[in-house]
């Protein structure tokens, strides 16, 4: 891509090809964009890459540490360690990617028209958001599992509820502050209908904001996900859930200390890839850190 | 000052009403015949007409919802189905175990994560810096119950120094009590620190690079001075928000922490009433759980005034 390719293009996209290039100069966010991707892979092809069946019980192998034939070992049912891991991934981004894709798609026109519109959508809306913000997000989860009964979907809701307060508030700054400027009193003028400055001139320019977001609720959620299925209020067994196998392993500890390790440590690394790619994302796209 | 504490006060009013609107229609919304599972044996059509009488189920729901609220706010939140004890006085015995919690492991972020961001903030760039902010990354990055499920293997496991579970009362034995929380306020404080400590870091750099820092230092006055009056001010004033923004995951993760290491605290009450079904504790743990969470925000939008002229002064204007 040479500078004159960047110079010919028009402005949205030569300012996102610009960022694309910072991107790349930052060895974390490239790491945690790999590992992120890598993740995502895993749990869409789970059943291609795990050696058995996360499902399959072998009596005869219990407990047992790394080996050869199991590289993560076996748990207290015999049932292959490394399998379960990457079937959980989906568990894990499933949660993510469904809660942040409610926020987001709840949220983002709530912000919009508290935020572009005003008159009695803003306070309206801004204490609707309030009366969501004072329910914590495990709250929720307990208070749906005691409803529904505990499972991924409860799990999905509840984060995604949790995310909609947050997501509207930026949402609606950033109406706020994009209503006031030239282009969109420009195309007020030339009469551009209401839906026309929604969709073709707010939207695009929030977009990057919201990317960020998103990167902000991934790693969020997967850990909300884990936490609620440690408590067991999430995916129930036997479906594998990285949470749910960290509760199973904690009667086990002292004999097994492979079980607790490998859940965790697949938690810690999906989270800490997506941050990594979130900051490296906020860093390019925040106007503020642009140099 | 006074107008804007008196909006906030009756915003706070109206998010709690709301929310003990929801509660209560949550609970309502419970599957199965409140009146046949408190008939027992006598299944009658008479026996649960006389029930429905007693309990007022038999009133339309806005008045049920009344009368509820009458005897919430004077403090009747009920019986448990599971140990026949006052909803109430069962809260009240769990409660110190989990604010202590809370309390400790506040003290362990705030200590670490105030003090490491100051310094990160004023050796920018420097190695302490970048081991302070990489530290942050990982310690936002850790699933917490993890870490604890860690450190109990290399702490109580493995080195045998310190207990893995069990709670000793803070006036039987201090010196125990701490021993049982250490784990646990470790575990919670290190998500809050990073926090922390990215926030104050944040703050300190857009502070020290403020003009009236720069008149300080021109001024003559000593680092130490400028950067201890002035900018601590306003990295306490971030930390106050923070605590404010993430007290929905300290009670997250003060459930998870309880029932780790098995302390006999508010979360894992909420969790065994789930798993036992027991209704009026979930009710009133939810209930509780929602006040304190809209009271606690609003002490820290009083706290956040008084410690921000700028929110005064444009509170009066109004």
């Amino acid at each position: 891509m040479s500078a004159v390719d960047v110079a010919a293009a028009p402005p949205r996209v030569r300012t996102r090809r610009r960022a694309l290039r910072r991107l790349r100069r930052r060895p974390m966010a490239v790491a945690g964009l790999t590992v992120a991707s890598l993740f995502v892979l895993t749990a869409l092809f789970a059943p291609l890459i795990a050696p058995y069946d996360p499902a399959a019980t072998n009596f005869s192998s219990v407990l047992q540490g790394p080996s050869a034939a199991h590289i993560m070992g076996t748990d207290d049912l015999g049932r292959d360690v490394f399998s379960r891991v990457v079937f959980g991934a989906r568990a894990s981004l499933e949660a993510g990617v469904l809660a942040t894709l409610l926020a987001l798609i709840v949220a983002v026109p709530l912000g919009l028209m508290a935020g572009y519109y005003r008159g009695w959508w803003d306070p309206v809306i801004s204490r609707v958001s309030d009366v969501m913000l004072a329910f914590p997000f495990l709250i929720v989860a307990v208070g749906m599992a005691a409803i529904f009964g505990p499972s991924l979907r409860n799990v999905v809701v509840a984060l995604g509820v949790a995310a909609i307060p947050w997501v509207v508030r930026v949402t609606r700054g950033e109406a706020l502050a994009l209503r006031e400027q030239e282009f969109v009193r420009a195309a007020v003028a030339n009469g551009a209908g209401d839906r026309t400055i929604l969709a073709r001139h707010l939207l695009p320019n929030m977009a990057g904001t919201l990317l960020v977001q998103a990167t902000v609720w991934i790693p969020t959620a997967i850990i909300g996900e884990a936490v609620l299925s440690f408590l067991g209020l999430g995916v129930q067994p036997p479906t594998p859930s990285w949470g749910s196998m960290l509760s199973a392993a904690q009667p086990f500890i002292s004999l097994d200390a492979w079980l607790a390790l490998w859940p965790g440590l697949a938690i810690f690394l999906a989270t800490l890839s997506f941050n990594l790619l979130g900051d490296g994302l906020r860093d390019v796209l925040d106007p503020k850190t642009q140099r | 000052m006074r107008g804007y504490l008196l909006r906030r006060a009756g915003a706070s009013l109206i998010v709690l009403l709301v929310a003990s609107m929801l509660v209560f229609a949550g609970v309502r919304a419970l599957p199965g015949d409140p009146a046949l599972a408190l008939a027992g044996e006598d299944h009658s059509q008479k026996a649960l007409t006389a029930i429905r009488a007693k309990y007022d189920l038999d009133k339309p729901v806005p008045v049920q919802y009344v009368i509820w609220l009458g005897h919430v706010v004077r403090g009747d939140l009920g019986t448990s189905t599971r140990t026949g004890l006052g909803v109430g006085s069962t809260i009240v015995d769990r409660l110190p175990v989990t604010l202590e919690l809370a309390f400790l492991s506040l003290l362990v972020a705030i200590a670490i994560g105030l003090s490491l961001g100051m310094l990160a903030a004023v050796r920018r760039g420097s190695v302490s810096d970048y081991l302070g902010s990489t530290a942050a990354l990982v310690g936002l990055s850790v699933p917490h119950f993890w870490l604890g499920l860690m450190l109990i293997l290399v702490f109580s496991i493995g080195l045998g120094i310190l207990p893995a579970s069990g709670f000793v009362p803070l006036a039987a034995d201090p010196i125990d009590n701490l021993r049982h929380m250490l784990l646990p306020a470790i575990v919670l404080g290190t998500g809050f620190a990073a926090v922390i400590f990215r926030q104050t870091r944040a703050a300190m750099l857009e502070s020290l690079s403020a003009d009236y820092v720069r008149t300080a230092r021109a001024k003559g006055l000593g680092e130490r001075s400028v950067v201890g009056s002035h900018a601590l001010r306003n990295s306490l004033l971030t930390v106050v928000t923070i605590v404010g923004l993430q007290l929905g995951l300290l009670i997250s993760g003060a459930v998870v922490t309880e029932q780790v290491f098995v302390l006999p605290g508010f979360g894992k009450l909420t969790l065994d009433a789930v798993f036992t079904r027991d209704y009026p504790v979930i009710e009133g743990v939810v209930l509780l759980t929602t006040v304190g969470y809209v009271l606690i925000n609003f002490g820290v939008d009083l706290l956040y005034s008084a410690l921000n002229p700028r929110i005064r002064v444009a509170g009066s204007e109004s």
